[in-house]
Formats: structure tokens, C-alpha cells, sequence
């Protein structure tokens, strides 16, 4: 593990190095490129100016609502179609051409009918996030073992108890997997959609500086979705270990 | 008569999806300027496979996918296998890979279009960031967690590195490569899509922001349908490589 750790940290500084010194060598244009001591510098910027807590706000917002409707909405659904294979069967194929979709195709539509403020945003980051939580809560529930739900039933466990007490839990990992995988196209949707057309947000503020080509201060914002994405990404992953043991 | 019900079941609910839209809109509880029509949709299809102008948008949305996804088949295989046989370029890459999967990269695209053009290069170059990543994540899972005995009964057989490595880990890999190919396939597409919202190549993303512009719904949707069109044959086709290749797949897990 620690030789991983100082492979990993060795390659970062080695990269963070070579960017410095190529365009101070005038290998690279740092127009381009700009560079990591600019980017600090850039870094305290975007935080002094007090617009990055305002930004971050609005798309906080809307990615939390969205998000929390899609698990809302995506939980149940999901376990309801895995449960009832009629249902299922008449839903599956609408669900699976929307997931097959890039969802995000529908954004100008969802702008066309939600206008330009935080709906039409709050509707792709619930649409984005709620096809992969749908259809891995099906699969989850799917995949629970026959055997267990034929034993529960034969001990006289009424269906509403085999539901709750052997189908849920059993199928909690890919609830999980669903959760985590929609997450990470929530963050996408919020960026892609304020990028597309907005007043405010960061994907906003990401817009405005690449088009600017203020690549410093871009860096910054990028650099803070992906955290954000990798963090809320991997406190799912915790919670998905913990269920599994 | 039980593989049946499923594809009638299907059909079906389109039917009912597409009946209750168009009457919707006849009966007047739709808006059509909003929702626009089945029946318009068709009509619009048509109309632009007979002008050819549907076939050219097709032609640079497939194009500008296939550049993409190849070249992150291409370099998400060989990034995966030197980082699934050599553990200290896994631990190099780590970080990069996680950046580059967490990113959203479509952030930078007014540098792609500076370096690259306005126009179909640029939106290659997106897919093929946004696609590359899965498929080099499951190329080093596959390697991984390849059975130890194996590589070892292998090698007291006499198998050299290079056979150990193209004849035994590899072939058991192929599973797992099969699924990131899967979720690349995905990937690209939205690589493709997003970036033609925000860049016009004359794809079929392009031509749905243009529409949205002057507010042709039914152009744009009839754009949207293809793209649905195209998603699904992807990955129709891809579970169908999936599944061929997991038929190998000998005991439990992986």
C-alpha cells in the first residue's frame, strides 16, 4: 500500500513539475496550458471574489433536488418493476431506449419547456440520475436469490413481509450501485446543463472563463467539480462496502 | 409463446406511449408548439432522408463516434494491459484515471476548438476522453482478477512472460473488457452529443441545438429519435458481444 501511495504521489509531482517547466521553457504555450503556481494563484482569486459561494449555491441546489427526486422516485420504481414482471415488461423497453439515450440530447427540449433558470437543470440531473438508479434497483431485485423468497414463503411470510424483510435487503447493493453510478452523471448533468444555457452556476462560470480562455481560473472550477464527483462518489462506495460485509 | 410476450408487451407500451401523445395533441390538452407530434415527427423523418439532409447528420454523428470510440478502444486497451501486468504503472495512472473519469471534460472544449477546430475533430476528441476511461478501469479489473493459479500453472509449465500475458491473462480479461466497452459505448455517445450541442459539426446534435434555436420542435425531435435509434443499436449490440464472451466464462465470479 505504500509503495502505491508513493508511486501515485510520485507521478502527480512529476506531472505538476513537467507543467510548470515546459512553458518556461516555451516547450508549450501557457495559454494554453497555463500553469500550477497560476493556477493557485487562481485558485485564491476564484475564493476572494466571493462569486464561487454564490455559484456553488445554485448548483448545489440543483443538483441536490434533482438527485433527491431521482432517489425519491428511481428507489421504488425500480424495486416495484423488478418485483412485478408484468409491470416490467411494459415499462422495460421505454426505459431501456431512454437509457440507451444520452440523456442529455434532451436538454435543449428540457430548456425549451422548463425555461432557462434551475428547472430545466433540476429535470436532466433527475432524468440522468434516475434511468441508471431504476434500472439497477430492477436488476437488484432480480438478482435475489429464489430460493431465499420460496423458503420465506413456505414459512408463511405474507408478501408484504418477503418484500420487506428478504427483498430489500437482498437487493440493497444494487440499489447502491444504482445510487453511485447516477451521482455521477447528476454532477455531469448540472455542469453540461448550466454550460448549455444559465445565469448562474458554475458550469456557468466554467463557460464564461473557457470561452474568456481564463485557463487558470477554469482549472480551478474543473478541478473542483471533479472533487466534489470523486468525493460524493466514494462516500457511496464506503457505504456500499459496509452493506456488503 | 413465452418469448413472445415480452417483445408484445414491448410493442405495446410505444404503441400506447405514441397513441396518447398524438391524441393528446388532437384532442387539444397538448401544446404541439412544445410537445410537437408522432405523426410531424414522422412526417420531418421522412422528409429529411428524402432531402438527404438527415442522412448527412447521421453520417457526421456516426463518423465522429467511431474516430472516438476507436481511439479509446485503441489506447484504453494498451493503458489497461501495461497497467494490469505492470503494477507500478497502475499505481502511476491512478490519479490520472480518476481526474480524467471524474472530470467534466466538456469544460474544456473552447481549448479543443482552438487546437482543433470548430467542427468534427473537436467533438471526436471529446468522445474519445469521456470514453477512454471505463475502458481502461475494466481492462486493469480484468487483468486483476485474473486466478493467480492459472499464471502459475503457466509458468511451471515453462510459459514465458510474453505467452503468460497474451495467452493466459488476456483471454480471461476479455469479460471483463467486454463489459468496459459497454459502458464506453455509452460514454462515447454522450461524448459525441454534448460536445455537438456545444460545437456545430453538422452532426445530429448539432442539428438538435440549431433547431432549438428557432424553436423546431419537430425537427428536434425528430433529430432526438435518430440519436434514441443509434443508442440502443449500440448497446444492443455490445450486450450481444458481452454476452457471447461471458458464455466462456468458467465457476463462479469474476
Amino acid at each position: 500500500m505504500d509503495k502505491r501511495l508513493a508511486i501515485s504521489t510520485a507521478s502527480i509531482a512529476v506531472f505538476i513539475a513537467a507543467w510548470e517547466v515546459a512553458p518556461r521553457l516555451g516547450l508549450v504555450d501557457p495559454f494554453f496550458t497555463s500553469r500550477p503556481t497560476q493556477v493557485i494563484v487562481a485558485a485564491a482569486d476564484v475564493v476572494r471574489s466571493g462569486t464561487l459561494l454564490r455559484d456553488a449555491a445554485v448548483s448545489l441546489s440543483e443538483f441536490a433536488i434533482g438527485f433527491a427526486l431521482a432517489v425519491a422516485i428511481g428507489v421504488p420504481l425500480g424495486l416495484l418493476l423488478g418485483t412485478f414482471e408484468t409491470l416490467r415488461l411494459l415499462l422495460d423497453p421505454p426505459i431501456m431506449a431512454v437509457y440507451a439515450t444520452p440523456q442529455l440530447a434532451l436538454l435543449p427540449i428540457f430548456v425549451l419547456w422548463l425555461g432557462i433558470g434551475m428547472s430545466s437543470k433540476i429535470a436532466v440531473v433527475f432524468l440522468g440520475a434516475s434511468i441508471p438508479i431504476i434500472v439497477n434497483c430492477m436488476a437488484g431485485v432480480r438478482h435475489v436469490d429464489r430460493p431465499l423468497v420460496v423458503a420465506a414463503r413456505s414459512f408463511c411470510a405474507t408478501r408484504l413481509d418477503v418484500f420487506a424483510r428478504v427483498i430489500l435487503p437482498a437487493s440493497l447493493p444494487g440499489v447502491m450501485i444504482g445510487i453511485r453510478l447516477g451521482l455521477s452523471r447528476a454532477v455531469l448533468g448540472v455542469v453540461v446543463a448550466e454550460m448549455y444555457v444559465s445565469q448562474d452556476g458554475v458550469g456557468n462560470q466554467i463557460m464564461r472563463l473557457g470561452s474568456a480562455f481564463h485557463v487558470d481560473r477554469l482549472l480551478v472550477y474543473v478541478l473542483l467539480v471533479s472533487t466534489f464527483g470523486l468525493a460524493a462518489t466514494s462516500a457511496v462506495r464506503r457505504i456500499e462496502e459496509r452493506i456488503a460485509r | 409463446m413465452r418469448s413472445a410476450r415480452p417483445l408484445a408487451l414491448g410493442a405495446l407500451s410505444f404503441a400506447a406511449i405514441l397513441f396518447a401523445w398524438e391524441a393528446g395533441v388532437r384532442l387539444g390538452w397538448l401544446n404541439p408548439f412544445f410537445t410537437s407530434q408522432p405523426t410531424a415527427i414522422a412526417r420531418a423523418l421522412l422528409g429529411g432522408m428524402q432531402s438527404g439532409e438527415l442522412g448527412r447528420a447521421v453520417r457526421v454523428s456516426v463518423e465522429e463516434f467511431t474516430a472516438g470510440f476507436g481511439a479509446a478502444i485503441a489506447v484504453g486497451l494498451a493503458l489497461g494491459i501495461a497497467a494490469g501486468w505492470f503494477r507500478p504503472v497502475e499505481y502511476a495512472l491512478d490519479p490520472f484515471i480518476w481526474f480524467v473519469y471524474s472530470a467534466p471534460l466538456i469544460a474544456f472544449y473552447p481549448l479543443f476548438v482552438l487546437w482543433l477546430g470548430l467542427g468534427a475533430h473537436t467533438v471526436m476528441a471529446i468522445s474519445f476522453l469521456l470514453s477512454v476511461t471505463p475502458i481502461t478501469v475494466n481492462t486493469i479489473a480484468g487483468m486483476r482478477s485474473l486466478d493467480p493459479l492459472l499464471l502459475l500453472a503457466a509458468r511451471s509449465f515453462g510459459a514465458r512472460a510474453h505467452d503468460r500475458l497474451w495467452k493466459v491473462a488476456l483471454p480471461a480479461s476479455v469479460p471483463m473488457i467486454a463489459a468496459g466497452l459497454r459502458l464506453g459505448v455509452g460514454r462515447a455517445l454522450t461524448g459525441v452529443v454534448i460536445a455537438e450541442l456545444f460545437v456545430p459539426s453538422g452532426g445530429l446534435g448539432s442539428s438538435i441545438a440549431y433547431n432549438a434555436g428557432l424553436l423546431r420542435t419537430t425537427d428536434m425531435l425528430a433529430s432526438l429519435a435518430v440519436i434514441v435509434v443509434i443508442g440502443v443499436i449500440c448497446t444492443q449490440a455490445l450486450s450481444a458481444l458481452e454476452a457471447q464472451f461471458s458464455s466462456w466464462r468458467t465457476g463462479p465470479g469474476l
